[in-house]
C-alpha cells in the first residue's frame, strides 16, 4: 500500500533532524560538563564528605589539672574509675540477674530486669551504664564472672578530693555541663556529658584546669566496607590524631594543716566561717565555711539521700560564708571608727568620756553593754564601750570619715580574690542615709542615730569575713591592704611553672605610728587584760590581738514574710577578728559564727584556738626542718623578741 | 504487495550498529544493577534479565514486521493504550499516593510506559496521512495535540508528572521535526510560558511544587531537597575512576529511594566515576544519533516520525534522569532507558527500538 506524497516533507525533516542531532550532542556535552564539575572539579570534596560517614572522630579527653596546697599536698586530682556497662540486646535475664548478684555490694541501687528493660527500651543496641565507679572488690568478682559479652567495664577519669569535705567551698566541685550552657559553651569545645567546674577554684580557673581535648580519627567498619582498603590520610584534611593536653595544675595558697585546724575549730558550730590570712603576703592560708559538703559526693553521682541531706539543709551548705555572705560587722568595726577619729585628729587617745550605760537622743536611748564609768579610747575598745563611740559619732562630719576609712580598708568593695560568688558588702554613706530617709518619708532628715549605729558597726554596714580579715591584716602590717590570693602559681602538667602570683598590695594606708600603737595596744588588751571582752578566751601559748563583735540580729518578725525568727535565729552573730602573735603578727583572721551569741564567748575561743594550733604547727614544722636550731616561734610570747621585717 | 515477515531482509540488512549500541547500554545497566543492588542482587538481576530477554524477543518481532502494516493498527493500538490509562486510574494499584500500576501478581505493569510508544505511532500515522509541504501551523497541530494531550491528561491525573512531561516533550520534538512552522513554535512557547502560572497554581500537587521549589532553593525544605542532595554526593564522590564495583558506600549505606528505578545513574557515577559516566553518555549518544540517522534515511514520513519519536523519547529520558541526579533538574520519576530496573520501561524502549530497527531494515526497498 502506498500513500500519495509519501516522500513529501522528507527533505525538510532531514534538515531539521540534523539540527536536532547537533542540539542533542550539545545537551549531552552539557551533562558531561556537569559531571566533570561534580566528579573532577569538586570530586575530592564530595569524596571526603561522603567518606566522613565511615570516619569516626574519637575524642580523647584531657586529664583535668590537679589542685594542690602550698606544700604540694593534693586537694583535687583525677583517678580512674570503673563503670559497668551493659548492652541490653546482648544480655538475657539470667545473665543480668547474675550480674546484679555480683553488683549487690554497690552502694547505689540497680534496676530489676523489668525496669532495666523499660529504661533501655529505646536504645537496645547501645551500652547502658549500669553502675558508676564500682569498687575494687566488685571489679575482681566481675572479672571472674565476665562470661557474657554484653557486659563491659569502662574506665573513665573521675575527680577525687582526697580530703573530702576539707575546703570544699573554696575548691568547688564538678558536674555535667547542661544543655542550656552548651548553647554558648559548645564553641569552647564543651560537649554533652563533659564536666565543668561549679564553684570555688574549680569554677574560677576552669579554663586552666580543663586542658585541651585531643582526637583520633578512625575508620569504622561498616557493612560492605573494608576499612583496610581505604587510606585514612586520603580522606582527612589535617592531622589524624591530636594528643590531648592535660590541664594545668593549680598550687593554692591554702595550707592543708591550717585548713584542718580551722575546720576543726569551726566544727562545733552550726554555721559560720573563718578566714586566715598570711599577714606577710595577704595570701589565704585557710578559708572555711560550715556547714559544708563533700566535693566527691557533688562531683560524682549524688545519691538521693545525700541530695536530700544537702539541699534540704536549712543552713545552706553550698553557701561560702567566708565571702558570699555578709553580716553586720558589729564591734569589730570600732577599730575603723577609732582609726578615722584618731587619724583626722578629732580625738586624742587620752580624751575621756563617761559611760552611763546609754546615750539619750530625743526619745531614743542608745544602749551600751554595761555602765563602763570613765572610759578613754583604750578602754572603749578593750571593753567594747558603745557610749564612747556614740559620743565620737556625735561630732560633726564624722559619718563621711567613717565611710572613707571603711572604704580605704577595703570594705564595701570586692576584695579581688576572684573566687566566684564574692559579695562586696555595703558601707553606707551619708548621702545614702539621706536618700533612704527621704524615700521612706517617715523622717526626711539625716538622723544622727544612723551615725551612732555606724560607729559601733551596726546599722546598714555589711561585710564579709574575708573583708574583716583583710582589715585586721592591714592593722597588723601598719597599713598594708593586700589583694587576697588563693592561687599561688600555675604549673603545667609536667611541672613547669607557667605563672606565679607574687603578693600584691592593693594600697598602702597611711596610718601614723602613734595611732597604730594605740590601736594595737587596745587590740591586745581585748584578749589579754582583765575586763577585755575576750579575756576569758586568752591563751597562755600565744598572744592574740583582736576585737570581738556581736552583730545584732532582727528579733522581731520578718518585715516581708511576717514570720518570727526561729529560736536559734534569736541569737546575735558572733565575731572575732584580729591577728597573732600580737607582737610579731604572722596570721590575721576573722571568725564569724552565725547566731552564735556574744563574740567574746563564742567567736574569740575559735580564733584563739586557731592561733594556738597554728603556732604549734609552725613550731613542729620548724623542729622537723632544723632540729638543731631553736624554733623561730616559741610556745610563749618571747617570740616577740625575734624581730621580723615588716612588709611595707 | 509485501510479506508480513521479511526474515531474509532482517538477516541481510541487519543494523549491527543499532543492536550493538543497544547491547552496550543493556550491559552497562546490568553491571550497574549488580553494583547498586544490595541483598537482593540475584533476584533483581534475574528479573531484569528476563525483562531484557522478553524485550529482545519483542524487538525482533516488531522489527521483522513491516512497519507499514503496523501503521494500519496505530490508531487502534493507541485507543487500547488510552483505554488502559483510563482503567488504571480506576482499578490501578495505589503505590505512594498515585495509581500507575496494574497488579499482575508477581509483577506490575505500568501502562503509561507503553503508551509513550503508542502515541509516537499514532503521531507518525497522522503525520504520514496528512502531508503539509508548506509546514505545519496551528490548525495542523490540533489533531496531534489532541492525540498526545488526552493521554497526557490521564497520566498527569495518576499523578505521574514525569511521564506526562516526557510525552509532551516527545510530542513537541516530533512536531518540530515534522516541519512545524517556526512562527507557530514561537507562538506556542509564548503561550506555554504564559500558562505556567495558572498551571503552577491549580495544576500541581503540593509535593510536586515542593520538589520544584526545593530544586530552585534547596534551603527551603531540607527534607525534599535530601534526595537530589544524596544523589549528587554519590555522583561527585565517584571522582574520575569511581570507587569500583560494589564499593559505592553512598549507594549501599544510605537508602536512596527508588535507587534501581529512578537513581541508577547515581550508583553508576559513584562506582564507575567520570569515566563510566562518559561511556554511558557516549553509548546513549550513539544510540540516539543512530536513530536520527535512520530517521533521515527513512522512505516515508511514518518511518521518519517513528524514529524521531523514539530518539526523542530516549533523549529526553536520559537528559531528565541524569539532570536530576546531577542536580540540574528537579526530581521527577523518569527512568534511565535500559539501565533503570523495571519491566514496563524495558519493554517500552525495546519496542521503540524494534520499530526503529524495522524502519532501518526497510530504508532502501519496498
Amino acid at each position: 500500500m502506498q500513500i500519495a506524497g509519501q516522500s513529501a516533507e522528507l527533505p525538510e525533516i532531514r534538515r531539521r533532524v540534523r539540527i536536532m542531532a547537533i542540539l542533542i550532542l550539545v545537551s549531552f556535552l552539557g551533562l558531561a560538563g556537569r559531571l566533570f564539575y561534580l566528579q573532577i572539579v569538586e570530586g575530592d570534596n564530595f569524596y571526603r564528605m561522603t567518606s566522613e560517614a565511615v570516619i569516626r572522630t574519637k575524642t580523647l579527653p584531657a586529664l583535668r589539672g590537679e589542685i594542690r596546697d602550698r606544700n604540694g599536698r593534693v586537694l583535687a586530682t583525677t583517678r580512674a574509675s570503673y563503670n559497668v556497662e551493659v548492652v541490653p540486646d546482648r544480655i538475657d535475664r539470667q545473665q543480668y540477674e547474675r550480674l546484679l548478684l555480683v553488683l549487690a555490694e554497690h552502694p547505689t541501687p540497680l534496676p530489676e530486669w523489668e525496669s532495666f528493660l523499660e529504661k533501655t527500651a529505646k536504645r537496645r543496641d547501645r551500652p547502658y551504664q549500669l553502675a558508676q565507679d564500682v569498687s575494687r572488690s566488685i571489679m575482681a568478682s566481675l572479672e571472674a564472672d565476665m562470661d557474657s559479652r554484653g557486659t563491659s567495664v569502662v574506665a573513665i577519669p573521675r575527680r577525687e578530693y582526697p580530703f573530702k569535705q576539707l575546703a570544699s567551698h573554696t575548691l568547688g566541685y564538678l558536674n555535667e555541663v547542661s544543655a542550656d550552657e552548651l548553647r554558648t559553651l559548645s564553641e569552647e569545645g564543651y560537649r554533652p556529658s563533659d564536666l565543668i567546674g561549679r564553684a570555688g577554684v574549680e569554677k574560677q580557673l576552669e579554663p586552666y584546669l580543663r586542658g585541651r581535648k585531643g582526637f583520633r580519627k578512625i575508620l569504622a567498619e561498616r557493612r560492605g566496607i573494608r576499612p583496610s582498603e581505604i587510606q585514612l590520610s586520603d580522606l582527612v584534611d589535617g592531622p589524624i590524631e591530636v594528643a590531648p593536653v592535660p590541664g594545668e595544675n593549680l598550687i593554692l595558697t591554702v595550707d592543708v594543716d591550717v585548713q584542718k585546724i580551722v575546720e576543726r575549730a569551726l566544727a562545733p558550730h552550726r554555721a559560720g566561717a573563718v578566714v586566715v590570712l598570711d599577714v606577710e603576703t595577704g595570701r589565704i592560708l585557710a578559708m572555711a565555711s560550715t556547714p559544708g559538703f563533700d566535693s566527691n559526693e557533688m562531683s560524682g553521682q549524688l545519691t538521693l539521700d545525700a541530695s536530700a541531706r544537702l539541699f534540704g539543709n536549712p543552713f545552706r551548705p553550698f553557701r561560702h560564708r567566708a565571702l558570699s555572705e555578709t553580716y553586720g560587722p558589729g564591734s569589730t568595726f570600732k577599730v575603723v571608727s577609732a582609726l578615722a577619729a584618731l587619724e583626722d585628729g578629732l580625738i586624742s587617745p587620752d580624751e575621756k568620756t563617761r559611760c552611763n550605760h546609754f546615750v539619750q537622743i530625743g526619745r531614743r536611748r542608745f544602749k551600751c553593754t554595761k555602765n563602763h564609768g570613765v572610759v578613754n579610747l583604750h578602754k572603749a575598745i578593750v571593753e567594747s564601750c558603745n557610749v564612747y563611740f556614740y559620743e565620737l559619732a556625735m561630732r560633726p562630719g564624722i559619718m563621711n570619715r567613717f565611710t572613707r576609712y571603711a572604704n580605704e580598708l577595703g570594705l564595701g568593695a570586692p576584695s579581688g580574690v576572684g573566687l566566684p560568688g564574692e559579695n562586696p558588702g555595703f558601707i553606707p554613706t551619708e548621702q545614702w542615709h539621706r536618700e533612704r530617709a527621704h524615700s521612706e518619708s517617715n523622717n526626711s532628715t539625716f538622723m544622727i542615730g544612723h551615725v551612732l549605729n555606724t560607729a559601733i558597726g551596726e546599722g546598714a554596714n555589711r561585710v564579709t569575713a574575708l573583708q574583716m580579715a583583710l582589715v585586721y591584716t592591714a592593722l597588723a602590717t601598719n597599713g598594708v591592704l593586700w589583694l587576697p590570693q588563693i592561687i599561688e602559681r600555675i604549673e603545667s602538667y609536667d611541672g613547669k611553672v607557667l605563672e606565679t602570683f607574687p603578693p600584691r598590695v592593693r594600697r598602702h594606708i597611711s596610718i601614723s605610728p602613734e595611732t597604730m600603737a594605740v590601736l594595737k595596744n587596745a587590740l591586745v588588751g581585748v584578749v589579754n587584760t582583765p575586763g577585755g571582752t575576750a579575756y576569758k578566751a586568752r591563751s597562755t601559748l600565744v598572744k592574740v590581738a583582736g576585737k570581738t563583735g556581736t552583730s545584732q540580729v532582727r528579733k522581731g518578725p520578718d518585715p516581708k514574710t511576717g514570720e518570727p525568727p526561729l529560736p536559734h535565729e534569736q541569737l546575735d552573730h558572733a565575731w572575732f577578728a584580729g591577728f597573732a602573735p600580737a607582737d610579731n603578727p604572722r596570721i590575721a583572721f576573722a571568725v564569724i559564727i552565725e547566731h552564735g551569741g556574744h563574740g567574746g564567748d563564742v567567736a574569740a575561743p575559735v580564733a584563739v584556738n586557731i592561733s594556738e594550733r597554728y603556732m604549734e604547727l609552725l613550731t613542729s614544722r620548724h623542729a622537723d626542718a632544723s632540729p638543731s636550731t631553736p624554733p623561730g616561734v616559741s610556745r610563749t610570747a618571747t617570740a616577740a623578741s625575734q624581730a621580723r621585717p615588716m612588709v611595707p | 504487495m509485501f510479506r508480513v515477515f521479511h526474515w531474509r531482509k532482517l538477516f541481510h540488512r541487519f543494523d549491527w550498529t543499532l543492536v550493538f549500541a543497544t547491547l552496550v547500554v543493556i550491559v552497562l545497566g546490568f553491571v550497574n544493577l549488580w553494583g547498586s543492588a544490595r541483598e537482593s542482587q540475584y533476584q533483581l538481576f534475574a528479573r531484569q534479565l528476563s525483562w531484557i530477554g522478553l524485550g529482545g524477543l519483542i524487538f525482533f518481532v516488531v522489527a521483522s514486521i513491516d512497519y507499514r502494516i503496523l501503521s494500519r493498527y496505530a490508531y487502534f493500538a493507541y485507543g487500547i493504550g488510552t483505554f488502559l490509562l483510563v482503567v488504571v486510574l480506576v482499578t490501578g494499584k495505589m503505590v505512594g499516593g498515585s495509581r500507575r500500576w496494574f497488579d499482575l501478581g508477581p509483577s506490575h505493569f505500568q501502562p503509561s510506559e507503553i503508551v509513550k510508544v503508542l502515541i509516537i505511532l499514532a503521531l507518525a500515522k497522522y503525520l504520514n496521512d496528512t502531508p503539509a509541504l508548506e509546514g505545519r501551523s496551528l490548525k495542523h497541530l490540533l489533531v496531534p495535540l489532541g492525540l498526545a494531550g488526552f493521554p497526557v491528561f490521564l497520566v498527569a491525573a495518576q499523578p505521574d508528572l514525569g511521564t506526562a512531561m516526557v510525552i509532551m516533550l516527545v510530542f513537541a520534538t516530533v512536531m518540530v521535526a515534522a516541519s512545524m512552522k517556526l512562527k507557530t513554535l514561537a507562538g506556542l512557547l509564548t503561550v506555554g510560558v504564559l500558562a505556567a502560572a495558572p498551571i503552577w497554581e491549580y495544576g500541581l500537587h503540593t509535593y510536586q511544587k515542593n520538589r520544584v521549589l526545593a530544586f530552585i532553593n534547596p534551603a527551603l525544605d531540607p527534607a525534599t531537597a535530601w534526595q537530589p542532595r544524596l544523589a549528587m554526593n554519590a555522583v561527585g564522590s565517584g571522582r574520575f575512576l569511581g570507587k569500583g564495583l560494589l564499593e559505592g558506600n553512598q549507594i549501599r549505606q544510605r537508602s536512596l529511594p527508588a535507587q534501581w528505578t529512578d537513581f541508577p545513574f547515581a550508583a553508576l557515577a559513584e562506582e564507575w566515576g567520570f569515566l563510566g559516566c562518559s561511556i554511558v553518555l557516549l553509548a546513549y549518544s550513539v544510540l540516539i544519533l543512530w536513530c536520527l540517522k535512520i530517521a533521515s534515511e527513512a522512505r516515508d514520513r511514518f518511518g521518519a516520525a517513528t524514529c524521531i519519536g523514539v530518539a526523542a523519547l530516549l533523549f529526553w529520558q536520559v537528559t531528565i534522569n541524569i539532570g536530576m541526579v546531577t542536580g540540574v533538574l528537579p526530581v521527577v520519576g523518569v527512568t534511565l532507558p535500559l539501565i533503570s530496573y523495571g519491566g514496563s520501561s524495558v519493554l517500552t524502549i525495546m519496542t521503540g527500538l524494534g520499530l526503529v530497527m524495522g524502519v532501518s531494515l526497510r530504508r532502501y526497498s519496498y
